[in-house]
């Protein structure tokens, strides 16, 4: 295939049909300017809502904050609250477990988003159905789902009941309150409640292949786990990009799911940064110490956000 | 009644109190805008800030609401629910911010941290002109030597309920000792039922329940001993393990093993006289309740919501007729014995045949009078209360969830202990 350079852009005329020069676009800069003056409000809104407090957390960690000290003078302690959480070893302990919790939210986030997408991809009822149901589901505050995954994953709820029912085990499947499943359990509802979002976007991205290129490949006689090889995964690529980055967001600051399942426990077993902070600061108010554990978390989240950005950029460029 | 004499325990903390002086002094001047509008004879609103969410103690506070609007014209009390573990923050938040609510229903233990922060004001100037101030004993009032911050309108306390259909089919009679109680358990298992309901989430609520069996064997926040917890947890380590004791205690709070217990195929269950109503509406089976048998080291919270008047209330002086006439009013502590089931705090109410008749609240009165301990343990710094509880509370969580054994769970929890404590 050859490509052809674009013709080069006429200048723009004038009112009057002549070019319009130089000192036109010197008049232009003002309306540039009045421009930019609409993103004021955001800025504000930004500033206020989002930098103020990110500053003032930071601002908090260097500094030992109780309850006697909260609505006061904040004295400045330096490191001295991140060396005690890492000396204390529940910063690091808090980390391993937020990255064990990652890993699952995003695989199994991807892996059942994209499935979902590949099967909702034709039109028709049923897939409008479904996909209904799973916007409704995405849509249910955290709070209201991890209640009702609570009582599905209680000793006598559902999922035990069928368990038992189907000869899968005797005894109830410990899913909240085994130190190791407990994680597992409440890393996988967190990918269950991101499922919806994510086979949402992966459906728009395979929407936008054209019918023709699938008619093409089944009259090569491709296989249906070719299409998707080939044809399906190469396609949404870009927006796996940035899904992916997304979803380990989602993941990294889970907290709703963990607060109303297990509340950190059994002992300790699901504090997660998120969640440790909370403890520290709203439990222990010990608000220095669950900043500086917030500001780790923040940290990360920052990294992947520029790797969301810049993820975005290429997208965008290409 | 115990007299824990809080007002004496917490003479350590005076430098604290006197710098709180000033901060709430300057809190009350906010206040008085409230006062002013008051006068204004337009209508007004008491905002009370609860955590009730038991059906039993929600309709109290809606009685309490209607009782005191009733003899109020124009005033309208809005009772607002906020959850539990959230209360404390979002009190100690607002008085930052000079706002919050006119009166603050809290769990009593935790007055220290509301003081800390300033969110309450002072009482001592209403309650020295109370008349009725000399029926309640010194054990129910929360503050500093300086200061008096909060009042407890009842006691609240834990007892052992028994299933009594249960125990009559297993052929044993209410438990009186510890070795009584497993061996019931035992039996309860063998007929196909479950031992025993408790709590044993990682926060406060879990060592709320967890210290009348750590205290039974031996263990004492005045000199934590590894050793004695070990024991404390080991005990509750191995229901689980002989089956009497589901390791979903773990994600309960208190509310939660009650229902278990209501809905039958629960021998016992480690609650609270408040769960009386809730009792009453929802067991279909003959109970009663009996104390804790804890020998003779063992103790029991005398806990209960402390009741106190935000610092930056828009109307203290309606508030503290809100307090008068709902909490501190002998009809009103009548009220919540009838809903609820707690023991009130004055003398006069607590004679009331409605409490000395009552054949389940008897043995709480018990338990009170036998086995009652300070809440928190008085030997805890006001400022390390919530680190004490929340950590007792999660090496509990992991001992019953067999996260940590008992003694690395014991192991871990005491050396910050006396850390916290200062032993």
């Amino acid at each position: 295939m050859t490509t052809h350079p674009l013709p080069a852009r006429p200048r723009p005329k004038q009112p009057d049909g002549t070019a319009r020069t130089d000192k036109s676009k010197a008049k232009r800069r003002p309306r540039r300017r009045s421009r930019y003056a609409f993103t004021i409000p955001a800025l504000i809104f930004l500033a206020a809502f989002s930098l103020f407090p990110l500053l003032q957390l930071v601002r908090m960690s260097f500094s030992d904050v109780t309850s006697a000290t909260l609505n006061g003078a904040w004295p400045f302690v330096g490191l001295a609250n991140y060396v005690a959480g890492f000396e204390s070893g529940v910063t690091g302990a808090a980390l391993t477990r937020t990255a064990l919790f990652v890993v699952v939210v995003t695989v199994v986030g991807m892996v059942m988003g994209l499935l979902a997408a590949i099967a909702l991809r034709t039109r028709g009822h049923w897939s409008n159905a479904l996909l209904a149901v799973m916007v409704f589901a995405w849509a249910l505050p955290p709070v209201v789902n991890g209640s009702v995954w609570k009582f599905l994953l209680a000793d006598d709820g559902l999922v035990n009941t069928i368990a038992r029912a189907t000869g899968v085990t005797e005894t109830a499947l410990p899913f909240l309150y085994d130190q190791y499943w407990a994680l597992g359990a409440v890393a996988f509802v967190n990918s269950w409640a991101v499922i919806p979002f994510n086979a949402l976007v992966f459906r728009a991205a395979l929407l936008n292949i054209e019918p023709e290129v699938f008619e093409a490949v089944a009259l090569d006689g491709a296989s249906r786990w070719q299409e998707v090889r080939h044809i399906m995964i190469p396609s949404v690529r870009p927006t796996m990009l940035v899904l992916l980055v997304l979803t380990i967001v989602y993941g990294f600051r889970s907290f709703d799911f963990i607060y109303v399942m297990t509340f950190g426990g059994p002992g300790d077993a699901t504090n997660t940064l998120p969640f440790l902070g909370y403890l520290q600061a709203f439990s222990r108010f010990q608000f220095g110490l669950g900043a500086s554990t917030s500001v780790v978390a923040v940290l990360v989240v920052l990294v992947l956000a520029v790797l969301y950005a810049r993820s975005i950029h290429r997208e965008e460029s290409e | 009644m115990h007299s824990t004499r809080i007002l004496r325990h917490h003479r350590r903390v005076t430098a604290v109190g006197a710098a709180l002086a000033a901060t709430l002094a300057l809190s009350a001047c906010g206040g008085a805008g409230g006062e002013s509008a008051e006068e204004g004879g337009e209508d007004q609103t008491v905002t009370v800030w609860h955590y009730f969410s038991a059906d039993n103690q929600v309709a109290l506070m809606d009685e309490y609401a209607k009782k005191f609007e009733a003899t109020n014209e124009g005033v309208t009390v809005e009772n607002v629910y906020v959850p539990y573990d959230q209360m404390n923050s979002k009190v100690v938040s607002a008085a930052g911010a000079q706002t919050g609510p006119d009166v603050v229903v809290f769990n009593g233990a935790e007055w220290g941290v509301l003081s800390q922060a300033g969110a309450l004001a002072p009482l001592d100037e209403q309650w020295s002109s109370f008349a009725d101030a000399d029926q309640f004993p010194d054990s129910v009032l929360h503050g500093t030597e300086e200061e008096m911050l909060a009042v407890q309108g009842y006691v609240n306390l834990l007892g052992l309920w028994y299933n009594a259909d249960i125990l009559k089919e297993i052929g044993v009679e209410p438990p009186t000792t510890i070795e009584e109680l497993e061996a019931a358990m035992a039996a309860a298992k063998d007929a196909g039922h479950e031992g025993i309901t408790l709590s044993a989430l990682p926060q406060s609520q879990g060592e709320w329940q967890a210290y009348p069996w750590l205290t039974s064997q031996g263990f004492d926040y005045s000199d934590p001993n590894a050793d004695d917890l070990a024991a404390g947890l080991a005990m509750a380590n191995s229901w689980v393990e002989e089956g009497y004791l589901s390791k979903e205690a773990t994600t309960w709070d208190q509310t939660v093993p009650f229902q278990q217990f209501t809905a039958g195929g629960v021998a016992f269950a480690e609650n609270g006289n408040w769960q009386m109503g809730a009792a009453e509406a929802d067991a279909n089976f003959e109970y009663g309740v009996v104390p804790l048998p804890l020998g003779e080291s063992g103790k029991v919270y005398l806990g209960g919501e402390g009741i106190g008047i935000g610092a930056s209330a828009d109307s203290p002086t309606l508030a503290w007729e809100y307090l008068t006439e709902t909490y501190l009013d002998a009809e009103g502590q009548l009220l919540a014995v009838e809903k609820v089931g707690s023991i009130p705090a004055r003398e006069d109410a607590a004679q009331d045949p409605a409490v000395v008749d009552n054949p389940l609240l008897a043995p709480f009165s018990a338990t009170l009078a036998e086995l009652g301990a300070n809440y928190p343990d008085s030997v805890i710094p006001v400022e390390s209360v919530a680190d004490v509880q929340t950590s007792m509370g999660q090496a509990w969580s992991a001992a019953v969830g067999g996260q940590q054994s008992p003694e690395e769970a014991a192991a871990g929890i005491v050396e910050k202990l006396q850390s916290l404590i200062g032993q």
